[in-house]
């Protein structure tokens, strides 16, 4: 049924109709189209949109790593709980607000969140890659074993599921820079995670496209047997992937906690909810490529900024109903990318001493 | 050429299960243990009066405790004095066992076909509101009594099965005609299912004299009747008759699994699609019917949940589905199998409260052993590593040349 559409089919029809929509809006700004533009057109909706990229993006750029190397890491979405959680905290045991060896105590939550995140990375490629256990149950079992430490360690420290509050981020601004229109608030009075979030995604489009690592990566999922063949560890390659995959998607948990969310809430689906797989829809509709999985990051985290913002302006939407969309559009998105060549080699452990 | 195939599964099925069996037992032992140390370890992170000092550090809770209180308390501490089978703990257990048959064949029968249903918590949820509706709208024109349990207790499990099976055919569809991913789309039905249904219960079904989020009650005598002369203490919202009938339906797919064309075609589809194809299967029809039939399963589960434990359906629903993956994958997708794993799962929940009520240690260490336990029943080369370690079989040559445990 998909086969016949393309990615640029897709993306030409979402053009028209966003056109559709600027005219309409433009035309009749009493409608609900043009009340919908002007919130689309608020700059704080889209610096709301960037900082809520974070998440999506960060662990979809780590994602495409692990898969890429052949292994599919369903459980970024636990990795992305264990370093929010961590990452705050940290910041709480330490002080919120004070500092230690010149670093301020939010930089270290945000260190041990990475670290946190790389280590359950480690364990999860152990078990896949040494262990060949199966992928995607071990990516489940990794999300499921964060949905229960996060509010149990927390109920420890804090006696409730959600931990005490320990600020966020101050912005950080780029003198003259920021006085650029337009760009200025977006790219250069920004806080720090909103940095570090573009600069990981051009990191990792060189890292993977432009480096011998990169190719690597790459031939480690396609063709391992040839890598192998080649004199390159297809074991160490697929190890230092995933591991990369713990530390993106940590850059992403811990940046978004202690950027945007300030705390931490643990129960139900925890403050995360779901935008670790949301970011598996994303590099797979970007079809692994790093840049894109930051454009396709924006899409989701543009839904929900409009959402919120609607809510705050007072508008009476169904709140339950609307935060909805970003899961059905990733369903949507699924489905017209339907056909991304997953690599050869996803999935399966690699066993060089066979036959 | 389907004999062959026959006696190749038959042959697989066999030698696998005292494998299974090993690794399940193995996993679970893995799990208390690294769940054991977890405990003893973040003790030393709480705060108590009395503790375990070790060089300074004061470790406030005690493993052994907590493994107590969770396997025993589960149970209505079957070694202390008094007991009594039908104590309101062990109903407990055997209330979850119930529903967790039901999550647990769901996630089963789509394991089955080759298909990861992640999504029986959606089809539960789903379900569990399609049956409260379904009762609360047909009670006014049915009699009441006996005759309206007969007639009411039916159509509500139908509903929910109806309900949960069309909510659980959507991926199918969507997988089978659109090639998309049903692990991540069923993960996304669930959040839809949430919202959804939210938004369905505050529009129209909310119970008007509760500030709670939930419909309103349907009538006492829709609600599954309890075995006359059975009484479990205090415990209203467990019903034999249930587990009874989840048990028989659980041997029912058993048998529909081992025993029928459709079984057949569904097992085959899951090892060997390409020969299951080439044996005239239509793989794409077998694919929604599987997560149709998945779906279902997790309607029942709901409709369950509704018509036995609460009479109504409530916004909050508890993470049955979840818990369905683990059960299914500790039972190694076998349906017979899903009846011990439900089991297990049921004292873990029951066990959660009884470690709530009696230790300082947080219940929701039990979701934390569940995820322990999944992954390691996820790894049996572990286990056969350290199997090998101590017995030595001819069947396997230095392969530990790969890397060891000590990773």
């Amino acid at each position: 049924m998909s086969s016949g559409l393309s990615r640029r089919t897709v993306l030409g029809a979402v053009g028209a109709l966003a056109v559709l929509w600027l005219v309409a809006g433009l035309a009749f700004p009493d409608s609900w189209a043009g009340a919908l533009l002007s919130i689309a057109a608020s700059p704080s909706t889209h610096t709301a949109m960037l900082r809520l990229a974070v998440p999506i993006a960060l662990a979809a750029i780590g994602g495409i790593f692990a898969e890429k190397s052949g292994v599919i890491n369903i459980g970024i979405e636990g990795l992305l709980i264990v370093s929010a959680f961590s990452s705050i905290i940290v910041t709480f045991w330490l002080g919120s607000g004070g500092s230690t060896l010149a670093l301020s105590h939010h930089w270290w939550g945000f260190a041990v969140g990475v670290l946190a995140s790389t280590l359950f990375a480690l364990i999860f490629a152990v078990v896949c890659i040494d262990f060949k256990a199966d992928q995607i149950i071990a990516g489940l079992a990794v999300w499921l074993i964060a949905l229960g430490l996060a509010p149990f360690a927390s109920r420890i420290v804090f006696d409730s599921p959600n931990t005490a509050g320990v600020g966020r981020f101050q912005n950080v601004t780029v003198p003259i820079l920021s006085e650029i229109p337009l760009l200025g608030y977006l790219l250069f009075d920004t806080p720090p995670q909103v940095y570090i979030m573009l600069g990981a995604a051009a990191a990792g489009w060189y890292l993977l496209n432009r480096t011998a690592f990169g190719r690597w990566v790459v031939a480690s999922g396609e063709n391992p047997k040839a890598l192998d063949t080649a004199g390159v560890d297809v074991r160490r390659v697929r190890y230092a992937a995933v591991l990369l995959s713990g530390i993106f998607a940590g850059l992403g948990g811990a940046g978004f906690a202690l950027g945007q969310l300030g705390t931490f809430a643990g129960g139900g689906e925890t403050a995360i909810g779901g935008r670790g797989f949301i970011a598996i829809a994303t590099y797979l509709f970007a079809n692994y490529h790093p840049i894109g999985a930051l454009g396709g990051s924006f899409l989701f985290a543009g839904l929900e900024a409009m959402q919120i913002q609607l809510q705050n302006l007072g508008y009476a939407v169904p709140t339950e109903l609307i935060r909805t969309i970003p899961y059905a559009t990733v369903i949507v998105v699924l489905v017209f990318v339907g056909k991304t060549q997953l690599p050869e080699a996803a999935g399966e452990p690699y066993d060089g001493d066979e036959e | 050429m389907r004999d062959d195939l026959e006696r190749l599964l038959e042959r697989l099925v066999h030698a696998s299960v005292l494998e299974r069996l090993v690794i399940s037992l193995a996993a679970l032992v893995a799990a208390i243990l690294v769940g054991g140390v977890l405990v003893f370890v973040s003790g030393a992170f709480a705060s108590c009066r009395a503790g375990l000092d070790i060089a300074g550090v004061t470790f406030c809770y005690n493993p052994m405790q907590v493994y107590y209180e969770l396997f025993l308390g589960s149970l209505g501490h079957p070694l202390e004095g008094g007991w009594s089978p039908m104590n309101y703990s062990l109903a407990t257990t055997l209330r979850q066992t119930t529903l967790l048959i039901f999550a647990g064949l769901s996630v089963a029968v789509a394991f089955r076909a080759g298909l990861f249903n992640i999504g029986t918590q959606g089809q539960l949820v789903v379900g569990g509101l399609v049956t409260a509706v379904t009762v609360l709208f047909a009670a006014p024109y049915l009699p009441g009594g006996f005759v309206g349990t007969v007639l009411l207790v039916p159509l509500g499990v139908l509903a929910g099965a109806l309900g949960g099976g069309f909510y659980g055919a959507i991926p199918g569809a969507l997988k089978a005609y659109a090639d998309a991913n049903e692990v991540i789309t069923t993960i996304m039905l669930n959040f839809i299912a949430t919202g959804v249904t939210a938004t369905l219960l505050s529009r129209w079904f909310q119970d008007p004299n509760s500030a709670n989020p939930q419909t309103r009650a349907v009538p006492e005598y829709a609600e599954i009747p309890t075995l006359p002369g059975v009484g479990f203490s205090g415990r209203m919202d467990f019903s034999l008759l249930a587990l009874g009938f989840a048990v028989a339906l659980m041997i029912a797919i058993a048998w529909l699994l081992a025993r029928t064309t459709f079984g057949y075609e569904l097992r085959t589809t899951g090892i060997q699609p390409e020969a299951a194809a080439y044996g005239g299967v239509d793989e794409k029809r077998m694919t929604v019917a599987s997560m149709t039939l998945s779906g279902a399963l997790g309607g029942v589960a709901g409709a369950f949940w509704v018509l036995m434990q609460h009479g109504r359906w409530l916004e909050n629903v508890p993470d049955l589905g979840f818990d369905g993956i683990a059960v299914s994958i500790l039972a190694g997708n076998n349906p017979l199998g899903v009846g011990a794993a439900a089991f297990l799962f049921g004292v873990l929940d029951s066990g959660s409260s009884s470690i709530n009520t009696s230790t300082d240690v947080p219940p929701e260490l039990v979701g934390v052993l569940s995820g322990l336990l999944i992954l390691f029943v996820a790894m049996p080369e572990f286990f056969r590593m350290i199997g090998r370690r101590f017995v030595d079989t001819d069947a396997a040559p230095a392969r530990a040349a790969g890397g060891g445990a000590d990773e």
